[in-house]
This record gives C-alpha cells, structure tokens and sequence, in this order.
C-alpha cells in the first residue's frame, strides 16, 4: 500500500454508536434513584466519534441525548493548538413525592390561601394551622388539604470552551470560559416562630460565569507562569417572600414575642444570596538548580466583593412605621444602602526539595495565606427577629480574618532501594479575628514507611500526632454570644489528634492481588477550661479486597469493608443568667450525646470478555449500609427519665402524671443495594446488541422522617413546621436498557 | 455500560541504572522490536506538537538515547521507568510536564509518598483518560484511598458514582498551593465556592466556621447524613451552640413526638429557621433568620 493509503487510513473515523432504548420502572422514593441523572423510559443514546494520527487527535462524544443529564463532549490536539468543549447537564433530583400549599406568584413571591390564613388567625373551631400539640396531629392541617404536588428538583447546566497554545516551543498561552447556570428549586426553610417552621421550595435560578487565562514560558531549568482567573455569579432572585401560615394579617401592634409564640407578620423576607464576583492574579514559577534540588513556588492575590442592594429591616408594618421608630431608633433607616462586602486574599508558597544522593532527600514548604475581610461593620444593634419583633440585643457584625502561616519539612531516607522511612514536622500558626481564640498553633510530627519494588508485596504506613493550642482566649467573646463560657469550639480548640494508616498489597501471582487497607484516628478536645462541645471523636476502618485476572479476558474480584465512627458531645439545657434559680451553672442540667455509627461496604464484581466467541459480561454489586446510634446519657437526662427532678424554669411539658418525659432516639439505619448487569455480543465486526440491567434498593430508617400514618408517604404538617415532605425515605428503581451498538 | 469498581495494584519498582548515555537508535529501531510499545495515537504521538516524545527522539525522549542497548540487546544499557524508582522515573516525565497542572508535583504529597507519575498512569497500555492505569479515576485511587471512595456509597453523596463528578474535580493530585491537594482556590471554602458561588458571598452576616472551612460540617466525600452533613442535625450544631434556651435542648424522642420543638428534629433540623446558615445579606439576619 502507498503512504498515501496508509495516512488515509490513519485519519478515518472511528467510534461506537450505542443506541436503543431504556425502561424504568421504581417505587418509593424514586427521584433518589435518579438523583443526579435521567432514567425516564425512551431512548438511549451513547456516541463516540474520533481519529488520530501524527499531526492530530479529536475526539466528541454525546451521552443520553435531550435528557436532563445529557452530556457533550468535543476535544481537539493539533500543531500547537488544545481545544476542549462541552456541555454538561446534571440533574439533582430531590423528591418526586413533595408538595406545598404555597403558591408562586412570581419568582421568589409565595401565597398562602388567603380565607384558609383568615380561619386560622381567627381561631375558627376545628381548624389546626400548624400543628402545636399531639392532640392537634389527628386533625390535619387546614393547609395540608390545599398543599399541591410538585416535583422538587433542580438542574446545572454547564457549558466550556478552553484553548490553549504552544506559541513556541518556550511559550505558550490558555484562555478558558465555563459558564454555569442551575435553575429549578430547593427545599429551603423559611420560618416565622419557633413554632411556626416551614420549609418552601425555594426557585433557583442563577448563573456563574467564569474567565481564566494564563501565560507561561519554560525551559529546560525551569517555567513561570502568569495566570488570571475571575468568575461573576448573579442571582435573578434577589429575595424570597412568603405568607404567614398563622396570620393573615400583620400583628398589631407587634407581639414583642412574636418570634417565640406566633403572633408575627403576615409575611416575611428572606435576602437571598448576592451577586458576587471573584478576582485572581498569581505567578507559578519551578526552577531546577544544581544537586538535585528543585524550587516552586506560587504567589497570588485574590478579591470578592458582592455589593447587592440590601432589604429592609423588615417587611412587617406593624415594626416599619414611625411610631415603633420612636422606641427602636435604629430601625428607621439601614446603616448603609448596600452591602459594600469585600475580601482580599494573599497566597504564597515556595516548595524546595533537595534530592543530593539516593539515599536522603529534603521537602521544606513556606505557605502564607490571607484572608481579610474589609466588609465596613454594620450597625446592627437593634434589628428584627423573624420580621415578627424588633429587638435591642444586636450588635455591629463581625468580620472573620484569618492569617495562616505553615512551615512543613521532611526528610526521607532510601534505607533500601525499595523502601523509604520519611519523618516530618508542620508547624501551622492561625491569627484570627472574630473567633474566641485570636491564635491557634499546630504541631504535627509524622512518619511514614514505603516498601515498594517488591514483586510480592508492596507496604505503606503512615502516623502522625497533631497537638493544637489556643492563644488569645477570650470569654468575653463567648459570652458575647450567649454561649456557655465552657464551651470550645472544635476547630478551634486545644486538641490531640493522633491518625494511623497502613496499605499492604500481596502480590502472591501475576494474576492475583490482595489488598488490605485499615485506617484509625482519634481527636481528644481538651484545654483549661473546657467543659461543653465536642469533646472527643474516633474512627476506623478495615477494608479487605482480591481482585483476580486469570486470564486476558476474564477478572473477578470483591472488597469488603467496615467502619466505625464514634463522638461525645456535652452540653447542658440552661436558661441565661439570670433568668431563673440558676440552671445557668447547674450540672444538673448536664447532658452528654454519644453518637455511634458503624457502615459496612460490599463490592463484588465480574467481569468475563470474550465469554464464548464475541459476547462480553459484565456484572457488580455493591452494598452500603448505616446503623446510627444517639445515646443521650448525663445529669439532665437521668432527671428527665425519671421525671423527678425538674428544675424551676423548666418548660418541658413532662407533667400530667407521666412517669418519664425522656424518650431514647432509634437508631437511623440504611442499606443500599445495586446490582449491574451488562452483556454484550457482536455478530459481526461491527454490528452487536447489547442488554443492561441495573437494580437499585434502599431500605431507611430515620426519625427526622414523618409518613402519614400506615405509609411511606411524607406528611407537610407535624409539630410546629409546615414542609414539604422532602425526607429521607426507601426506594426501589430498576432499568433495563437494549442496545444496538455500530463500532467503525 | 455501569462502572465497575475494580482495585488496582501500585507499580512495584526496584532500582536501576538511571539514564542511558550515548547515541540514539532512532524510533524505528526501537519498534523493530518492541512493536508493543508503539504509542501512536496518544498526544505523546502528536508529531506536529514541539515538544511531544514523537517530535523529539521517539522513544528514546522518555527512555534515552538507546543505539547501545539496540545493539547489544542489554537491558541495563536502556532506561526503563518500571526499574526505577518513582522518583527517578518521573524525573523524565516532569522534563516536559513541568507546566501547567503539573508545575508543583516535585515534593507534592503524592511525590514524597513514592507515588510517581508511573504509578498512575501508562503511556503504553492505559486503561482510562489520561492514560490512566484503570478505566476510571475512582477505581484508581481507590488503590490507597478506599475509605475515602467507599462514602461514594453513602445516600449522600456528590455525583461521582454517576460519573458528573471525579476525584479531579476537586484535586490536584500532581500538587497543589491549596490543602488536601485541592485544585481551586487557597482555602477549603474557595475550592467549594468555585462551583457553589452562591455561597461565596462575602455576606453581610458571616457564619465563623463557613468563612474558614466548610469541611468543618460537611464532608464532601459522603456521608450517611442529608446534604453530606458530617453528624446529623441538629446535634451538629449542638457541638458547638452550647447557649441558652433552645440549642442545647435533649432533643430526644419525647420532644420529637410531643412538642412544637419537634420541627427542630424532623427535617432540616435547626436550618429550618436558620436557613441562612452559610450567611445572610439580610440586615436582620445577625443569627441567619432572614
């Protein structure tokens, strides 16, 4: 054959079109079966098309085509030019069997049936807004009966382009575009009292724009990069306002409880989030000296500012009127008219890593970073809680700066060809503001041993032990904020971690491998003082797996794991100071929460090419499951269980002859199956079927959950909150796919 | 088709004579033997880019000028990746792509741990994009980070097992100025918010720990919780809100099933009223309300 012929042959097209159709069938819970994807009955589609030869690649590719996950793919490499594009379509399904009585009027504007509102304001006889007592649970919501079904979901859809160029064989350049948008809704609370909680499905509908460019040049010793980067997110919704499932009309005058009893607004607003962008600039640059010893380093600047307009104190008229202005001078105006919110961040970091001789080698790290928050205070010392009540308690607001300096170095040691002991120290120092420990230090020490290079075994180990320490501890601060003066915040406080791997791979014959991964950590939270938060959490895990190849064309294998996960945590159920005979300070009202979890992980696998002649088979499983455990224990809790010994002050409606007011949480448990079937058979070099199976089962128990009773079916209206009934709850979902597969 | 999940072992390595000297073979002498070998078709065979192995010395870019060993047939007379270690192996892979993605993996996490570029991806007989040595990122890493890929698994997860998302969305594992090799960004919560720019604010109101790390509740690799909590509310919050009043309530069964505190257990828990939890840019929203 000439040159020609073959260079003709070269640049043909090849690919594969998967086409057919796809049914699904499900139960339950189904939008978690598609949580982020499109399994609806129709067809299916899956296309590769390419070719490649010396002076260039392409390549594009389509998946499940004018489905909500559909997905597009284009990538080109010639001469000295990149070019990538896509467009990508990811769905987040939430729940198909959610519902509201709210309606939206436009976007972001939700009513309430006005004469339902009416009833319930004026207490009619038999009419239960939201349900306030057990008594109350057998008679349904006035709003259940007008709540509509709704298919709770959203959708992002992103599309990107990005070039990038050798301009010489020393310099080249890249510019990159993606733009994101995401619309649909999310559930989202949107609340007017204690006692009167709901949740709304909340309409999304925003978009990300992001820029970046960069210009690098490199030689033989090294490179420096100039690089860009800015993103701009606007939101079409600005706010969200909603009706008073309690009020029809603004209380008035104001209930000064209105945020704890009800007696609020008849709407409310909430300020969604702002319009924001994002800047950056920063310089990458790599040099390579003599030694063996390498040096990067990055150096960037950073701003975001978002300066939306903001919204009023409130939107109740019984608090925005002059009259209220007289008492509550501070909510005649705003402070400013927006948010003027900006951040400007410092990042540097130099790496050097000397490798003189083979047996010792030197990591030394530098990183700095940044983040300060030049967002003017704002007077916020009397604002309005809930839109139900003004209040006088408030404060100006709080910028959160931090300034993080890490020093980091190890050293290896080659103690044979094949193996490395490596030890290390870190040192990372945290100045903040805002927070009740201005500095915070870290102390790592760690060592690590790599045996690799042996055909029978391959090892890693790794440890290290962290000791943290505050500084600057102020009480005030957390007094400030109405927290008990023993309480520490754990990821700030003073803490040991210690953290343990080990990864050993026998290699017993070339077709066989067996892995064991086993993993285990433990933070204790400690320090003078502490008393109240997290004080301790632990984890570990075990995970065994084989994979077997005996044979070019067949493997199989499995791996199975478990893990536990434990924590403590104390607090204690107190009025303020103050307030009564002194719960404040009493350790009677002590409690502790323990919260065990175990997961157990299964995956087995097939996988048999060439079965007999040209059919493939392809099968997995794959199991998860939790068992969550909540065990109360302490002071309080032995009072509440024997209902003897309640303080004054006490507002927890264990009377009426009740022997104990406590009940013990179940466990929240779940278990996940899917099994994955696919065959394949060609009858001929490029013609073939193809049958898919996937099953899908997930069994959960969870007491944030509520079902109507005798189903699995969400209940919107329970003890003080109006929802969706967006929860946690089981399904079952399976689809079968058959395909007629063309390759060329 | 499904993905499979399938282990896969780390390269072992031994040591070798590091680079041949001498003078080249040329390509063909090279595929006169070692046809197997041929990586045409990859961008490594993009003749018409500068600084590809196919328009430099072929072969012999990553293995060494070769005419001794093509002479001679002496294995030790040709560089052979796999016989080194991976820090020396990949000291031919960095000579080019120092760049880039790749401009920090000299005394990156994954450089200092042995993991070298070898370990990861072939350029003669890969498995996955980017030539890597399984068919998928996930399968790939979960060779050292099982417990890591296995809370793909939880209910709550980001769509990676639906292939929307790969361990390269977030990470850099070739290095990174960030923590945990996170690709975007300086801190936790810049690397999130590069996708989640509505909670990039910055807010009027701030929430302490989302202005730092939003790993301080989430956990972004799964988790058994709604929305990748990393304990269930509201005892998450209780971990820290140690105040008066309704936070450090026993919010066991008895509240659950007897009390209007119930809607503070059931369902999103204390964001139901605090749903401005990542920070507000309500003049009123001092503790997230609005």
């Amino acid at each position: 054959q000439t040159p020609a012929a073959s260079e003709a042959r070269s640049r043909a097209v090849t690919g594969v079109v998967d086409v057919g159709a796809r049914g699904t069938s499900g139960s339950g819970d189904e939008a978690r079966y598609e949580r982020y994807r499109d399994l609806r009955t129709g067809v299916f589609s899956h296309l590769v098309f390419g070719s490649a030869d010396e002076s260039r690649i392409w390549s594009a590719g389509a998946e499940n085509v004018g489905y909500r996950n559909q997905e597009y793919v284009f990538r080109y490499a010639g001469g000295p030019v990149t070019l990538k594009g896509g467009f990508d379509s990811t769905p987040l399904n939430y729940s198909y069997l959610t519902s509201t009585p709210w309606r939206m009027d436009s976007p972001g504007v939700f009513s309430l049936d006005a004469a339902a509102r009416g009833q319930v304001q004026g207490r009619v006889p038999g009419v239960v807004g939201v349900p306030s007592s057990v008594a109350q649970l057998s008679t349904p919501s006035i709003f259940r009966g007008l709540a509509n079904p709704f298919d709770l979901r959203s959708r992002r859809d992103t599309a990107s382009a990005s070039v990038a160029v050798d301009a010489t064989r020393a310099l080249g350049w890249s510019l990159a575009f993606t733009s994101t948008g995401k619309t649909g809704s999310q559930p989202y609370g949107a609340s007017f009292a204690f006692n009167n909680a709901n949740e709304l499905p909340l309409p999304i509908d925003h978009r990300t724009n992001d820029v970046s460019a960069g210009l690098e040049y490199t030689r033989e010793q090294g490179m420096v990069r100039l690089g860009w980067q800015a993103s701009w997110f606007t939101n079409a919704i600005q706010e969200l306002i909603w009706d008073n499932p309690l009020r029809q009309t603004d209380t008035t005058p104001f209930d000064a409880s209105g945020y704890s009893n009800g007696n609020g607004p008849a709407r409310g607003r909430l300020a969604m989030a702002p319009s924001n962008h994002m800047a950056a600039v920063n310089v990458t640059g790599l040099y390579k000296m003599p030694g063996r010893t390498t040096v990067n380093g990055v150096f960037a600047f950073t701003t975001m500012g978002q300066n939306d307009t903001l919204i009023p104190w409130t939107i109740n008229n019984a608090i925005a009127n002059p009259s209220v202005y007289g008492t509550y001078p501070g909510l005649a105006s705003l402070p400013r008219p927006t948010a003027e919110a900006k951040v400007h961040g410092v990042n540097g970091m130099v790496n050097v890593t000397s490798r003189p001789n083979r047996v010792f080698s030197l990591t030394t790290r530098y990183r700095f970073n940044d983040h300060r928050n030049l967002t003017p205070a704002f007077d916020a010392r009397q604002y309005v809680r809930f839109d139900a009540a003004p209040y006088s308690g408030g404060s100006f607001s709080q910028n959160f700066n931090i300034r993080q300096n890490t020093f980091d170095t190890t050293a290896a040691f080659n103690l044979r060809p094949s193996s490395t002991l490596r030890v290390g120290y870190t040192f990372d120092d945290f100045d903040r503001t805002g927070r009740s420990f201005s500095d915070m230090r870290d102390h790592i020490v760690r060592a690590s041993f790599d045996q690799m290079g042996n055909q029978w075994v391959t090892v890693r180990l790794s440890a290290d032990h962290t000791t943290r320490e505050g500084f600057g501890f102020s009480e005030a601060s957390l007094e400030d904020g109405g927290l008990q003066p023993g309480v520490r915040f754990y990821d700030e406080s003073d803490r040991n971690r210690n953290r343990g791997t080990a990864l050993v791979v026998l290699t017993p014959a070339s077709f066989m491998d067996v892995t064991f991964t086993a993993t285990a950590g433990k933070d204790i939270y400690k320090g003078e003082g502490h008393e109240f938060g997290l004080l301790n959490n632990t984890n570990r895990s075990l995970n065994v797996g084989l994979n077997v190849s005996p044979g070019e064309h067949a493997s199989f294998g499995f791996s199975i794991g478990r893990e536990m996960f434990n924590s403590l945590q104390r607090s204690r159920n107190a009025n303020p100071p103050g307030t009564d005979y002194g719960s404040w300070t009493d350790p009677n009202r002590t409690w502790d929460l323990t919260n065990d979890e175990q997961v157990n992980i299964v995956d087995v696998y097939v996988d048999l090419a060439k079965l007999f002649r040209a059919f493939d088979l392809r099968a997995d499983y794959l199991y998860s499951d939790s068992d969550n455990g909540f065990v109360h224990s302490g002071p309080r809790v032995v009072a509440l269980s024997t209902n003897a010994a309640l303080t004054p002050g006490d507002s927890r409606p264990c009377t009426a002859g009740l022997t104990s007011c406590f009940e013990a949480l179940p466990n929240v448990t779940n278990a996940w199956h899917r099994v994955t079937l696919d065959g394949t058979r060609y009858f001929t070099e490029k013609v073939g079927i193809g049958v898919s199976y996937w099953y899908e089962r997930f069994d959960v128990t969870d007491f944030a959950r509520v079902d109507l009773a005798g189903t699995a079916l969400p209940r919107i209206d329970y003890l003080g909150e109006i929802n969706t009934g967006y929860g946690n709850r089981p399904y079952r979902g399976s689809s079968i796919f058959t395909r007629l597969l063309y390759r060329f | 088709a499904p993905a499979r999940p399938r282990q896969v072992s780390a390269t072992p390595a031994a040591t070798a004579p590091a680079a041949a000297q001498g003078a080249y073979a040329g390509q063909a002498a090279c595929l006169g033997c070692h046809a197997e070998m041929d990586y045409k078709g990859t961008l490594h065979g993009l003749a018409s880019r500068p600084r590809t192995p196919a328009a430099t010395h072929g072969c012999e870019s990553c293995h060494g000028p070769g005419q001794a060993h093509a002479e001679s047939g002496e294995a030790s007379l040709i560089r052979n990746p796999k016989k080194q270690t991976p820090q020396q192996a990949s000291e031919a892979c960095v000579s080019c792509h120092n760049r880039g993605t790749h401009a920090l993996w000299t005394g990156s996490q994954h450089d200092q741990r042995n993991v070298g570029c070898i370990t990861c991806h072939s350029v003669h007989t890969p498995k996955g994009p980017a030539q890597l040595k399984a068919a998928s990122q996930k399968e790939l890493c979960a060779t050292c980070h099982r417990p890591v890929t296995n809370k793909q698994h939880r209910f709550s997860h980001m769509p990676v097992r639906e292939g929307k998302l790969e361990c390269s969305s977030c990470h850099n594992t070739h290095g990174s100025t960030n923590q945990s090799l996170l690709k975007t960004g300086t801190t936790v919560d810049e690397s999130c918010t590069s996708c989640h720019a509505e909670k990039r604010g910055p807010y009027l109101w701030e929430h302490a720990p989302v202005a730092n790390a939003c790993v301080t509740c989430h956990d972004p690799h799964g988790s058994n919780n709604e929305r990748m909590l990393a304990a269930k509310v509201p005892f998450l919050c209780q971990r820290c809100h140690v105040t008066s009043r309704h936070p450090p309530t026993v919010y066991d069964g008895f509240v659950r099933n007897n009390s209007t505190n119930a809607n503070k257990i059931i369902g999103r828990g204390c964001v139901v009223c605090h749903s401005q939890i990542h920070g507000s840019n309500a003049p009123s929203g001092k503790s997230f309300l609005r």
